[in-house]
């Protein structure tokens, strides 16, 4: 198998873009190919969840290969949910680990303004149970407001420890230039004063709007290539070390224990086994917070912190930038924002972006390993990445 | 009466819910192996919330779902009818219009305080 490495990233403004969907990807994908001076590619990855049902459009990949008029090159749209993005890079990782292409585009990307919010959270509902989960009204909010109330009871998770979260990912966004939510918020305005409640209500019990994802438009795009070709480039060197999936029960209320991220857990392990390392080696992780609760549920699961322990790493700081370490200094999908499809990509991109050291005000001081966890379904299809600078 | 089934495995006796086309234990893999079974009513709440971000066909301002672990020993997922919900509630279940879109009304669980 040959080794992988990230020659270019791209990004769009996470927020609400009135361009087409295809431009929002070739746009991401053209800032990949200038970062990397690479300018063709032999096949195209476009992740992305609702093109057809929420834009109109399907076979979204052939429209962005042909934006980019980089045809006759291969292209295919991976829809794996909001796990789609990780999907596409694994795609890509295996094209080029296999000798089957050299250069190879992984861009995600999603419009989902361009329906209204109940609309965009009732599209995202259709990756649940249709019988089971679905038809009741279940929401992915109502997911993992259930899944809090676990936790809450048995691990002595508050909603202040959510708020925390929340707190400090959307503090993290206000120095990413393409994050969605670009104001600080603090304890006292969605948790304290006698306006929080009504600044921060309740989207699904215990869950406040300060605990939720935005509903965001948005595309990245890694270049995914040899190690020769990426030499060749000068930029940095950023390899994929790791790749590991798993999947688990659709139903969610049918897993053993409800409170068990059991994909989480296994995709980490296989993604630490092939790299080679251990959790402790990681220097800085973007896990997939689209609710505060799972960056606590999924810090412990990647084995960062011991199983009931994450609120209290929480407490003590040490996720925050210039702790021991860091979780979502982009400003995690809380604050840089959720456009379903580009998500898994745009970990990628602010993983890299940190490895190389160009992150700015927000760096991680001597980030060498990184992670990324993206949360497909209700914990039902995750991936999880593993990245090492290299000299 | 419409009943919600869960579906016994003709050849290990495992119980699944929701349907599912091979045996979670024994792998069973002949097609249609499997003796609907009804949902026993009764139970208590594994877990819940009040959901405020519904659906647009939902013409409810919230809307209370559970996890209800049933007799049987099976979970499942209903709608709740209850003012004040408690994790560990003795909740007993109908089935019911849960869900109505233009063309069709769709059942389901619904559960009140037993």
């Amino acid at each position: 198998m040959r080794e992988v490495y990230v020659a270019g990233i791209g990004i769009t403004t996470f927020t609400r873009l009135e361009f087409p969907l295809a431009e929002i990807a070739a746009y991401a994908s053209m800032a990949a190919m200038k970062d990397s001076g690479i300018d063709r590619f032999d096949h195209l990855y476009v992740a992305n969840m609702g093109s057809a049902r929420i834009n109109n459009q399907s076979a979204l990949a052939s429209a962005v290969v042909d934006t980019l008029s980089q045809t006759p090159a291969g292209a295919e749209r991976i829809e794996n949910g909001p796990a789609s993005g990780a999907s596409a890079i694994k795609q890509g990782f295996m094209a080029v680990a296999s000798g089957m292409h050299d250069v190879v585009m992984v861009t995600g990307a999603e419009r989902m303004r361009e329906v209204n919010n109940l609309e965009a959270t009732n599209f995202v509902a259709t990756l649940t149970h249709p019988l089971a989960e679905y038809v009741y009204g279940v929401t992915l909010p109502s997911h993992a407001a259930m899944f809090t109330k676990l936790y809450m009871e048995r691990y002595g998770v508050t909603e202040r420890h959510l708020a925390m979260v929340g707190v400090k990912n959307q503090n993290n966004a206000t120095m990413n230039e393409w994050a969605h939510l670009q104001q600080p918020i603090t304890m006292d305005g969605i948790m304290d004063s006698p306006e929080a409640f009504t600044n921060n209500p309740y989207v699904s019990e215990p869950l406040r709007f300060f605990d939720c994802c935005p509903v965001s438009d948005g595309g990245a795009s890694v270049l995914l290539t040899t190690k020769e070709i990426a030499q060749s480039t000068g930029r940095p060197l950023v390899r994929i070390t790791g790749i590991g999936q798993a999947t688990d029960t659709l139903a969610v209320f049918e897993r053993e224990d409800p409170t068990d991220l059991l994909a989480v857990r296994r995709s980490a392990r296989l993604a630490y086994d092939m790299a080679g390392i251990e959790p402790s080696d990681v220097d800085v992780a973007e896990l997939h917070d689209a609710f505060t609760i799972l960056e606590i549920a999924e810090s412990e699961e990647a084995g960062f912190f011991p199983k009931g322990e994450g609120h209290l790493a929480l407490e003590r700081g040490e996720t925050e930038i210039g702790g021991k370490l860091p979780i979502n200094p982009s400003g995690g999908l809380k604050g840089k924002g959720h456009p379903v499809g580009a998500t898994g990509v745009a970990q990628a991109h602010e993983i890299v972006t940190q490895l190389r050291g160009e992150a700015g005000e927000r760096q991680v001081a001597d980030a060498r390993i990184g992670f990324t966890c993206n949360f497909g379904g209700f914990g039902n299809n995750v991936i999880s990445m593993t990245y090492r600078r290299e000299e | 009466m419409r009943e919600i089934n869960a579906y016994r495995c003709r050849r290990c006796g495992t119980l699944h819910y929701p349907f599912r086309m091979v045996c979670k234990e024994c792998k069973e893999n002949d097609f249609f192996e499997f003796d609907p079974v009804p949902l026993p009513r009764t139970g208590r709440i594994v877990t819940w919330t009040r959901i405020y971000n519904l659906p647009a066909e939902f013409e409810v301002p919230t809307l209370g779902v559970a996890v209800v672990e049933l007799d049987n020993g099976l979970r499942m997922l209903g709608q709740i009818d209850i003012a004040d919900p408690q994790i560990g509630m003795e909740v007993v279940g109908s089935v019911q219009v849960v869900r109505r879109d233009a063309y069709e009304s769709r059942y389901g669980m619904v559960f009140r305080a037993a």
